[in-house]
């Protein structure tokens, strides 16, 4: 068993980058590996906009993620730099800088560059998909 | 030994001349994504001599239809046999 961890820096449905981020990560916890986190920047920080609603015959990213924390504890960790100034919020940020409505919601968590650090410290592998 | 991922095809993107700058004597390409037309017949000369350590990810070459066309030269991993690349790498490079 061993500790991975993600870092994801294309946005949904522009580039195959989280598809493949996605496909790798369920085989990763499959295996039996811990797959401590997910972290997304840059354009990746799309992944984690609540209010995506791709057609249903099409898969769902968003969810795809908030499945995988929900069945592996899987933590995803959003850069908050990249987030705000894309427009991705949670409900303290949006409360923060007078904006109505909220666009990121748990299990996403918007966070610090400083984590991926810690993630590639913690973790035996990480992989990035890239767009 | 490291692994370094190319999602990028050679027909399209200089990056893969930068991976292969930066690899090691043991080291191994995989090819996913739109890499994977790097495992087609001519464009898979553009990796020179990787005989035994350049991969291409089955399910993006079966997206593509690509399978039947991949150059018998190159190793077809599917998404386990790529978390098993990553477990036997000591640390993975990514390329895009």
């Amino acid at each position: 068993m061993m500790r991975y961890g993600i870092l994801l820096m294309g946005a949904p449905y522009s580039s195959q980058a989280a598809h493949s981020a996605l496909r790798f990560a369920r085989a990763v916890a499959g295996r039996g590996h811990r797959l401590e986190g997910v972290f997304f920047y840059h354009d990746g920080v799309h992944n984690a906009a609540r209010l995506a609603a791709p057609p249903q015959d099409e898969p769902h990213l968003v969810d795809g993620w908030a499945a995988l924390a929900e069945d592996h504890g899987v933590s995803l960790q959003v850069c908050i730099a990249a987030a705000l100034r894309r427009g991705l919020l949670d409900e303290r940020e949006a409360a923060r800088h007078g904006k109505q409505g909220h666009s990121v919601e748990p299990p996403f968590e918007l966070t610090g560059l400083g984590q991926l650090v810690d993630l590639g410290l913690r973790c035996d592998r990480l992989v990035t998909f890239g767009p | 030994m490291l692994l370094h991922i190319l999602n990028r095809s050679p027909a399209t993107s200089e990056v893969y001349r930068q991976a292969l700058s930066a690899m090691g004597a043991a080291d191994r390409l995989l090819l996913i994504e739109d890499g994977v037309q790097g495992a087609l017949g001519p464009l898979v000369e553009c990796f020179g001599d990787l005989t035994g350590r350049l991969y291409a990810l089955e399910e993006d070459l079966s997206a593509r239809g690509l399978v039947p066309l991949c150059d018998a030269s190159v190793v077809k991993v599917d998404v386990e046999g790529f978390v098993t690349l990553t477990e036997e790498a000591m640390r993975t490079v990514s390329w895009f």
